[in-house]
């Protein structure tokens, strides 16, 4: 009986490709849009430096160590790979920030007039420097950090003394081979599941929209029976949608990094959790416009506070292994994106994510339990 | 054998069926009656099993599930439309759990039937109105049940398609139990071996067409129209139209409920018509009243239906 449910299942979704379509090449389709955007807005930052120094006068002549600070630091960025930084004089300080305020430079590093007096004087002191920008701006903050680094570099070359430390960076896990459209695609990955939630709601409901619920009842079907035939043409569907999506992102770029085996596991339990969400969508509308209707608050809330297109770290209420559990996390989408993330970016195993997979399958079972609940009491019921 | 006894169903405080009660035998095509909201589907649904009783019983003498015993045809087409008119035969018939092979023959079989043997893989949804209709009865017979009801089988039906159904319904009722819903009268005359009358959730009378013809009383009816509306002018017995009511209940020796007024129209039942004729047409120019037409026709099963549930339209 599960079996004819889910041919037939099968069979109508391809017959009204229209839907099918839509929910098999929505997450592509992002897949490229952010690439675009990511492609679009590689991150550049623009320092000034205003020069104020007066020189040092000494017996062969006056010295500027600030008109140096300039041609030292490009000298230094040109030398490096990859340091999206670049760094120019402004005559003034009021000329440099306008130029901030209309953003077309992140930070003003001002050297003070006393700079060269305060290294070469015969008892130095700290000169004190000036960073100026907008404190809440991302693009002043690393600006600032990279200034703050190469005047550090700097003032250890001039004053011949040794730094106090070096630093190490050591990438963890996969992390340093990755970048910004890689990170972003275990989220893409799990949207292409999250718009299941259309096609598998508008499979359950379309029995009751068109009165065919009635035969089936009168048939001596179960319910469990009717729902696990359309759940599994629905997973089906969200393994194909998910499969076109890694196929984008491949074609872009995209590596799948960790076990194939943990990604299956992860995107059947996802298809299966959405599939169970849409038994709740299915309960509470009567029709395939009530859900196009409906469908699209949940889709938004998973779409954007699940992580999928944009990352929120809420406050963690208790863990499950490693994973904090929050109001993130009933969103069943939410433990997936974080277990897909460890899987391609850390390259974990299954016994890692073990906290994603049990919240995961939680939620699924919570889900299953109301939509069951929700869908007999108000399409199913003799009363 | 079906047996209903004091069925009752309210939703809220409107009583949608009310101590009902009423026996179905095995082979018999009961037509059941009712203006709308008379209770008639409640009912059905109750017997179905689609709708919980708030009391009464409902007692099967066939053995088996509802699901096996009962084919019900609604009176909306309820169909995939997706699926091919085998593909659904088929697919219903496996939820019935019917082997493949035995729902495969059976829909073949129900397609030739219902003369829809060249439409096999044809979309549900491509079909015309009166194959919808067609297909909407092999639904219901699928799975080959003892016990067959119909929600206005006829509804949507061309001649020729109403006859086909007609046959079928009467070949299946050598063998199954039938029960029609129906507001057409003409349907359940030609049709239902007995009729049972429902109102305001009520059973009003059951029994055979003639016996319940021969309730209103006996002979045929005679319909005359008038130039005015007698109907409206009747509860004041110094008027012309009251006066000629009972100068012809007198004359004909009629009784009160044998003759009736429906607007324009007074309907007289008895065997006497003819000889009374020029008697009839006097009193009516005794009484100022012109007389448009004159017909003379058998007692109508509508009649009846009428009689019982009155003339007030229902919501």
């Amino acid at each position: 009986m599960i079996w004819s449910i889910f041919i037939k299942s099968i069979s109508e979704q391809i017959r009204n490709f229209w839907i099918l379509i839509l929910t098999v090449s929505m997450a592509p389709f992002f897949v490229f849009v952010y690439f675009l955007i990511n492609e679009a807005s590689q991150p550049h930052y623009r320092a000034l430096i205003v020069n104020l120094d007066q020189g040092f006068e000494r017996k062969e002549g006056l010295i500027n160590v600030g008109s140096s600070v300039l041609p030292n630091f490009q000298s230094y960025l040109a030398s490096q790979e990859n340091i999206p930084l670049s760094i120019h004089s402004a005559a003034t300080r009021e000329i440099a920030a306008k130029k901030i305020e209309t953003r077309k430079a992140d930070v003003l590093l001002v050297i003070p007039a006393n700079f060269s007096q305060s290294i070469l004087a015969e008892i130095p002191s700290a000169p004190e420097i000036e960073i100026v920008g907008n404190i809440s701006s991302t693009g002043y903050l690393i600006s600032a950090v990279w200034l703050s680094e190469l005047l550090n570099d700097f003032m250890a070359q001039q004053t011949g003394q040794e730094r106090l430390f070096t630093i190490k960076e050591t990438a963890l896990g996969l992390s340093g081979q990755v970048d910004e459209f890689e990170l972003w695609m275990p989220g893409m990955l799990i949207l292409s599941i999250i718009m299941l939630m259309f096609s598998a709601t508008i499979a359950i409901i379309v029995e009751v929209d068109q009165g065919t619920i009635l035969r089936l009842k009168l048939s001596g079907m179960e319910a469990w029976q009717f729902l696990i035939g359309v759940g599994f043409s629905q997973v089906l569907v969200g393994l194909i949608a998910i499969f076109l999506t890694l196929a984008a992102a491949t074609s872009l770029g995209f590596e799948l990094r960790g076990s194939i085996l943990s990604f299956l596991l992860i995107t059947v339990l996802t298809s299966i959790s959405m599939v169970a969400f849409s038994l709740i969508l299915a309960a509470v509308t009567r029709s395939v416009t009530d859900v196009l209707v409906v469908g699209n608050f949940p889709l938004f809330l998973f779409m954007f506070f699940s992580g999928a297109a944009f990352p929120l770290s809420p406050k963690a209420w208790f863990y499950l292994g490693d994973y904090g559990v929050s109001w993130q996390s009933l969103m069943s989408p939410a433990p997936a994106i974080s277990a897909l993330q460890k899987i391609s970016i850390m390259g974990v195993g299954l016994d890692d994510i073990q906290g994603e997979l049990l919240a995961l399958t939680l939620m699924t079972a919570i889900y299953f339990a109301i939509g069951l609940w929700g869908f007999q009491r108000r399409h199913l019921s003799t009363k | 054998m079906i047996s209903i006894s004091h069925l009752r169903k309210t939703f809220g405080d409107l009583v949608a069926v009310d101590d009902l009660s009423l026996t179905i035998d095995q082979g018999e095509i009961l037509g059941v009656l009712g203006p709308n909201g008379a209770g008639k589907t409640t009912a059905i649904r109750m017997v179905c099993g689609l709708l919980q009783k708030d009391s009464g019983e409902i007692q099967w003498e066939i053995p088996g599930n509802l699901s096996d015993i009962i084919g019900f045809c609604p009176q909306e087409n309820l169909f995939w439309p997706r699926l091919t008119c085998f593909e659904q035969l088929v697919f219903l018939g496996k939820m019935h759990k019917m082997s493949a092979e035995k729902a495969e023959a059976r829909a073949d079989e129900l397609l030739n039937l219902l003369g829809l043997s060249g439409k096999t893989a044809v979309y549900a949804a491509k079909l015309s109105g009166g194959m919808q209709r067609r297909l909407n009865i092999a639904l219901a017979l699928i799975h080959d049940p003892p016990v067959l009801i119909l929600d206005e089988p006829e509804a949507g039906l061309d001649p020729q398609s109403r006859i086909l159904i007609r046959d079928l319904i009467r070949s299946l009722a050598v063998k199954k139990t039938v029960i029609i819903t129906t507001h057409n009268m003409d349907e359940a005359e030609r049709l239902a071996d007995r009729v049972a009358i429902i109102d305001h959730g009520k059973l009003l009378v059951v029994g055979s067409v003639d016996s319940l013809k021969q309730r209103l009383g006996k002979g045929d009816c005679l319909e005359c129209r008038f130039e005015t509306d007698l109907e409206s002018t009747l509860m004041d017995m110094e008027t012309p139209s009251a006066r000629f009511m009972e100068a012809i209940r007198k004359t004909m020796g009629l009784s009160t409920e044998a003759i009736s007024v429906v607007q324009d129209k007074v309907l007289i039942r008895s065997f006497q018509h003819l000889e009374k004729l020029s008697e009839i047409t006097d009193l009516a120019q005794n009484n100022g009243l012109n007389i448009r037409d004159i017909q003379l026709r058998k007692t109508t099963l509508e009649d009846v239906f009428i009689q019982l549930t009155g003339r007030a339209l229902r919501e």
